[in-house]
C-alpha cells in the first residue's frame, strides 16, 4: 500500500499479546482482599454529591418506583419485614437507608442498584438452608454499596473507554501523518480494555464478598456460611450439567464475577480468621424455615417446573440434609413424574408413598398418590388416599374428578 | 489538493448525516381531538444525557429536570392553541380518585402495547392481521374505566429522550475530520442522538388512536437540531411530535371525496 510503510511486525504483536495474555492471567486469580482492609465508603444517610451520581440516583427513582410496583414482587409483609431486618443487621452503616424487594423469580440471584435498593429472587430463598446463608448473600449486596461500586465501576468504565478512543483516534490519525498503520495495536488496546473492564468488575465481587463477610461477621453470624452457599451452587450445577450430559462452566477472562470456585476458597480463608474461638454460632434454621415456611411449596413447585430435572434433585436433597419431610419427598417426586423416562413413574410413586407418611405431606402428595396406587390396581388404597386429599382440600378445581376416581 | 477536496466532500456527507426522521401512524377512524376536549398527559417520561468521550452516556439529573420543564410549558402551550382542556400529572398518585397503583398498571400496559407498534409499524415486522387497518392495537377496559373515572377525553403518553455530545467528543469528532486531510477520516463518531414517542389513547373506547415517533440523530458530534433543554428545543419537539398530527385514513378520504 504504501512504501515507507513500518509494518507491525508478527514478532511485536505476538510481544503485545504475550503482555496482554499475561496482564490475563494475573487477572482472573485476584489475590484475596481481606476483609479487615474493607472500610465503608458510605455512612448512614448517604446520598450523592457529584453530578454523574446525582443523574444516576435520579434514574434509579424512576426504576425503583417501577419494581416496587411491580406485579412479581411478593409483598407478604412477614417476609419482607423478615428481609428488611436482615440488611438491617448486616448492612452496615447504611443498614436503615436499604430497601429490599423480594421477586418471584426461580433463580439464584440478588441484586443492589445504585440508589440502595435491593432485589432478592425467590430461587434463593428456596436454595439458602440457613439464616446465616441468607444474610450472607445480603451482606454482599450491601457490600457493594457500602463500597460505592456501581459509581466506581461506572467511572472506571467512563475513563477507559474515553481514554481508549482518543488513543484509537490519535493512532489513527498519528499514524496517517506518519505512514504507519496502527489497527492492529488498536485492536489489541480494544481487547485489552474490555478485559480490564471484565477485571474490574470481578475486583468489586471480591470485595463485596469481603465487605460482606465482614459485617455479617460483626453481625455475631457464622462467617462460614457464605462458603457453603458456593459450595452448594457449584454442587446445582455440576448436578444439572452432568444430566445433560455437559460439564459445569468454569472461569474465563470474560467473566463479571470471579469463579465459584475461588470465591468459596477466598470466602474459607475469610471466615477462618473472623471466626471467634470457642463462639457457638447459632445459623438461626428454624427461625428461617419457619418465616419462609409459607412460600416453600411455591419456592419448590416454581424450581421442579424449570425442567432441570439435575439441578432440581440436587437441591432438593441439600434441603433433605436438614432432615426429609413430606413437603420435600412430594416434590422429590414431582421432579422424577415430570421428568418420564424409564422408571422414574416407579420412582415418582414411591416418593409420594414416602411424603405421605409425614405429616406435613401437602394435599397433592395424597392425590398422586392415589393415582399412582390406581395405576397399581390397588383401587382400594387409591380410595383412601383420594378421601384424604378431598378432605384437606375440598374446593381443588378438580375436586369432581376425584370424587368420581373415588367411587 | 485532492486531499483536502476530499476532506470538504466528507465534511458536507457528515453534515448532512444528522437528520430528523418522523413517522405517524392513526386509526383508520380517527378525528383529531376538537372543541373543549379533556387530555391527561400522564408523567411525561423525559431523561436527558451527556455523551462522554468514548460513548458512555451520562445521565444528568439538572439537564433532565430543566428539559422536563420546558416540555411540559410547550406541551401546555400547544394543546391550549388548540382547544383542548390539559391536565399533566408528574407523579402518580396525583389524580383524584384513582390509585397510584391503578395508574401504574394503565401505564405499564400502555408500555408493552407501544412496544408492539414499534415492533409491528417501525422495526418491520408487520402482523399479517393488521394489514391495511391503521393502527388497531387497544388498551382495553382499563383505559376505559380510568376515562369513566376521571372524565378525562384521551390520554396522551410521552417519552422523551436526548443525548448531547460532551466537548470531549465534539473534541473526538474534530480530530478525526481533521484527519480528513492526512488520510484517516473519521469524523462520524456519533454525536446527539434524540428519541421520542407518544401515543394517544381514547378513554371512551380504549383504543390508541394515534402513535408517532421522532428520532433526530447525528453522526457527527456538535451538530445539534433542537436541544430539549431550551424552551425552543422542547417547542420544536412537542411540534415535530404532536404539532403535525393526522386524521385516520378513512376520515381523510371522507374529507376528500367531499
Amino acid at each position: 500500500m504504501c512504501a515507507r510503510c513500518l509494518e507491525v511486525t508478527r514478532r511485536s504483536l505476538l510481544l503485545g499479546g504475550g503482555a496482554a495474555a499475561a496482564t490475563l492471567h494475573t487477572g482472573v486469580a485476584n489475590a484475596r482482599i481481606r476483609p479487615q482492609d474493607m472500610v465503608p465508603l458510605v455512612g448512614p444517610g448517604y446520598k450523592p454529591t457529584e453530578r454523574d451520581e446525582i443523574g444516576i440516583w435520579q434514574l434509579m427513582e424512576r426504576a425503583e418506583e417501577e419494581i416496587a410496583g411491580s406485579n412479581l414482587l411478593i409483598q407478604d409483609p412477614k417476609l419482607t419485614g423478615y428481609l428488611q431486618n436482615l440488611i438491617g443487621t448486616v448492612g452496615g452503616p447504611a443498614a436503615r437507608d436499604f430497601r429490599i424487594y423480594l421477586a418471584r423469580i426461580p433463580e439464584f440471584n440478588a441484586m443492589m442498584f445504585p440508589s440502595g435498593f435491593a432485589i432478592v429472587f425467590s430461587g434463593l430463598l428456596l436454595r439458602m438452608r440457613d439464616e446465616a446463608q441468607l444474610a450472607g448473600v445480603i451482606a454482599h449486596e450491601a457490600g457493594h454499596f457500602l463500597r460505592r461500586h456501581m459509581i466506581r465501576s461506572w467511572r472506571d468504565q467512563k475513563r477507559k473507554t474515553d481514554l481508549f478512543s482518543i488513543g484509537a483516534m490519535l493512532a489513527g490519525v498519528g499514524g496517517a501523518g506518519a505512514g504507519v498503520y496502527l489497527g492492529d495495536y488498536v485492536q489489541l488496546a480494544q481487547l485489552g480494555t474490555i478485559l480490564s473492564l471484565f477485571q474490574y468488575s470481578r475486583q468489586m465481587e471480591a470485595e463485596a464478598d469481603a465487605m460482606g463477610i465482614r459485617n455479617l461477621a460483626a453481625a455475631g453470624y457464622d462467617p462460614m456460611a457464605m462458603s457453603t452457599i458456593w459450595q452448594q451452587l457449584i454442587g446445582e450445577e455440576n448436578a444439572s450439567a452432568r444430566y445433560r450430559g455437559k460439564h459445569r462452566r468454569k472461569g474465563s477472562i470474560f467473566d463479571t464475577h470471579p469463579s465459584e470456585g475461588s470465591r468459596m476458597v477466598d470466602l474459607k480463608a475469610d471466615a477462618l480468621e473472623l471466626t471467634v474461638p470457642g463462639k457457638v454460632y447459632d445459623r438461626h434454621r428454624e427461625r428461617y424455615l419457619s418465616t419462609i415456611g409459607s412460600i416453600r411449596p411455591t419456592l419448590l413447585d416454581d424450581q421442579v417446573k424449570l425442567n432441570d430435572p439435575g439441578a432440581s434433585q440436587y437441591l432438593i436433597e441439600t434441603l433433605a440434609q436438614d432432615g426429609w419431610n413430606g413437603l420435600l419427598r412430594f416434590y422429590e417426586g414431582e421432579v422424577w413424574r415430570l421428568r418420564n423416562r424409564a422408571g422414574d413413574e416407579a420412582r415418582a410413586a414411591q416418593s409420594y408413598a414416602a411424603a405421605v407418611a409425614y405429616p406435613d405431606a401437602p394435599a397433592d402428595a395424597w392425590r398422586w398418590h392415589g393415582i399412582a396406587l390406581m395405576k397399581q390396581g390397588r383401587s382400594g388404597e387409591a380410595k383412601g388416599a383420594f378421601a384424604r386429599y378431598l378432605q384437606m382440600k375440598p374446593d381443588a378445581p378438580d375436586a369432581a374428578w376425584v370424587r368420581q376416581m373415588a367411587g | 489538493m485532492r486531499k483536502s477536496s476530499l476532506a470538504v466532500a466528507a465534511a458536507a456527507s457528515a453534515a448532512l448525516s444528522a437528520c430528523v426522521q418522523t413517522r405517524q401512524f392513526a386509526d383508520v377512524q380517527f378525528t383529531l381531538p376538537s372543541g373543549a376536549y379533556k387530555l391527561l398527559v400522564l408523567r411525561p417520561d423525559v431523561t436527558v444525557g451527556s455523551i462522554a468521550t468514548g460513548g458512555m452516556v451520562e445521565p444528568r439529573a439538572d439537564w433532565t429536570e430543566q428539559a422536563r420543564t420546558s416540555i411540559v410549558q410547550a406541551l401546555r402551550a400547544q394543546q391550549s392553541a388548540l382547544g383542548g382542556n390539559v391536565t399533566i400529572i408528574e407523579h402518580r398518585d396525583q389524580l383524584p380518585g384513582v390509585t397510584a397503583q391503578e395508574l401504574a398498571d394503565v401505564e405499564r400496559l400502555n408500555f408493552a402495547v407501544d412496544q408492539s407498534i414499534v415492533d409491528a409499524k417501525y422495526l418491520g415486522n408487520s402482523l399479517p392481521t393488521k394489514r391495511g387497518r391503521g393502527l388497531d392495537w387497544t388498551l382495553g377496559p382499563d383505559a376505559v374505566r380510568l376515562g369513566q373515572k376521571t372524565g378525562y377525553d384521551y390520554a396522551l403518553f410521552l417519552h422523551a429522550e436526548d443525548q448531547v455530545a460532551s466537548k470531549g467528543r465534539v473534541a473526538l469528532g474534530l480530530l478525526g475530520l481533521a484527519g480528513c486531510f492526512i488520510g484517516f477520516c473519521a469524523p462520524n463518531v456519533g454525536g446527539q442522538q434524540q428519541l421520542d414517542y407518544a401515543s394517544l389513547v381514547d378513554l371512551k373506547t380504549g383504543q390508541v388512536v394515534w402513535f408517532n415517533v421522532v428520532t433526530a440523530g447525528s453522526q457527527v458530534p456538535g451538530i445539534k437540531f433542537g436541544d430539549l433543554r431550551t424552551p425552543q428545543g422542547a417547542a420544536q419537539m412537542v411540534e415535530r411530535l404532536l404539532g403535525r398530527m393526522k386524521p385516520g385514513r378513512d376520515v381523510r378520504r371522507q374529507l376528500q371525496a367531499r
